[in-house]
């Protein structure tokens, strides 16, 4: 079959397209989920730049280990499963270097709320340092439900924990985020 | 610590409404909203520059030889932690206990043939491999690997009668190779005869290591 527009190419016929030596067709991997999973890595990581370094070194790695994606038409599992061993990695570095800072908040919730709603801003801001306060895996439940709007179940299949221990992490999250956030203590 | 209580989580999940609060709950579950409400919803959006610098340096690994990709494999920085909660004799008991694992080891004669896998005579750059799976019941047993760009259809193993054994013979190149049995299409069934590894994402990839003199797990 032939495939004029990369549009038409699905995710598994454009990977073994570049197994099979044509490494231009990465570009079509790249374009499709640059964006997609940036504002994971960006709440994740709680500024905008870590998080384009992170999405830059998960394709490249993508790419790297591609002759292991099994079933390359799940390569968006994958490839957020990349991308989540390097968020989870930095943030725990960040946090041996005591970097989880208010820069980071700052960074990433300043520049996007141009609205001048100062109280608003500042919940956002509040909100953002206690976010980098929890667990990487709480505040990865947090982002995908609440930031995402994605649904338990489908959390549960992208990261393969269960959504029973996913709700857990969530309501620990939540009763960690009423201590931290000082309207709600 | 003051936590919130459990109907107001299952209204902060959207299990629960506003309205199905008791009225003594109803402060703290609008209260709890707010704090959903500050939630920054934003997208983000990255650097048009991304791509290209994605494409630079994916051209890059592209050209580079095996050789050479393995060797910047294990050259590359990465993070590894450790953590370690032990009692002080126990490190001298592990450290007895690895010496007496080395000592046996060096005394060791050459490795006796696999269970899993069997090679014999191939051409020079290849080596032919017998995979081997018991799996009763099972309607369709392949195996995917690195060989075969882990493609399920792509080499089928054939029963040996009502055993419930499977088999194929494969001609893989010189190298090391991840595989899985993959069963009825759909079930990824590590090769229980031989050592595998984490692929970095949570399942395990049997492992063969394929030289001139045949294979070794």
């Amino acid at each position: 079959m032939l495939l004029g527009l990369e549009g038409e190419a699905t995710d598994a016929e454009v990977v073994r397209a570049v197994l099979a030596g044509d490494v231009e067709r990465y570009a079509v991997l790249v374009r499709r989920y640059r964006d997609r999973f940036a504002r994971y890595a960006a709440r994740m990581l709680g500024s905008r730049d870590v998080a384009e370094d992170a999405v830059q070194d998960a394709l490249v790695r993508a790419f790297d280990r591609l002759a292991d994606c099994r079933e390359p038409d799940k390569f968006a599992g994958w490839l957020f499963l990349i991308l989540r061993n390097r968020c989870f990695a930095e943030r725990r570095r960040h946090r041996r270097e005591g970097r989880l800072s208010e820069d980071a908040a700052e960074a990433l919730a300043a520049p996007e709320r141009s609205d001048g709603a100062m109280e608003r801003r500042e919940q956002a801001r509040e909100l953002e340092l206690a976010l980098g306060q929890l667990t990487p895996e709480q505040r990865e439940a947090f982002v995908l439900k609440h930031v995402a709007g994605m649904p338990y179940e489908e959390i549960a299949q992208l990261t393969g924990a269960t959504v029973a221990s996913l709700k857990m992490r969530m309501h620990r999250a939540y009763d960690r985020l009423r201590e931290l956030m000082k309207e709600y203590r | 610590m003051k936590t919130f209580d459990l109907r107001v989580k299952q209204l902060l999940d959207g299990d629960l409404s506003l309205a199905d609060l008791p009225p003594e709950l109803r402060a703290e579950g609008e209260a709890a909203l707010r704090l959903l409400a500050a939630v920054d919803r934003t997208p983000v959006t990255l650097s048009p520059a991304l791509d290209a610098r994605v494409m630079a340096v994916v051209r890059q690994h592209a050209t580079k030889s095996p050789a050479q990709r393995a060797w910047r494999w294990l050259n590359t920085p990465r993070d590894l932690e450790l953590r370690l909660r032990v009692r002080p004799w126990t490190v001298w008991a592990g450290a007895l206990a690895a010496a007496a694992a080395l000592a046996l080891l060096l005394g060791r004669a050459a490795p006796a043939p696999v269970p899993g896998v069997q090679a014999r005579g191939g051409t020079h750059d290849s080596v032919l491999v017998r995979f081997v799976l018991y799996a009763p019941g099972a309607h369709r047993v392949a195996v995917a690997g690195t060989f075969n760009q882990w493609d399920r259809g792509a080499a089928l193993l054939v029963p040996a009668g009502t055993s419930g054994v499977w088999t194929t013979t494969l001609a893989l190149p010189i190298g090391q190779h991840q595989y899985a049995f993959v069963v009825d299409g759909a079930r990824w069934v590590s090769d229980p005869g031989a050592p595998a590894v984490d692929d970095g994402f949570g399942r395990r990839n049997s492992v063969v290591a394929v030289t001139a003199q045949g294979a070794h797990l």
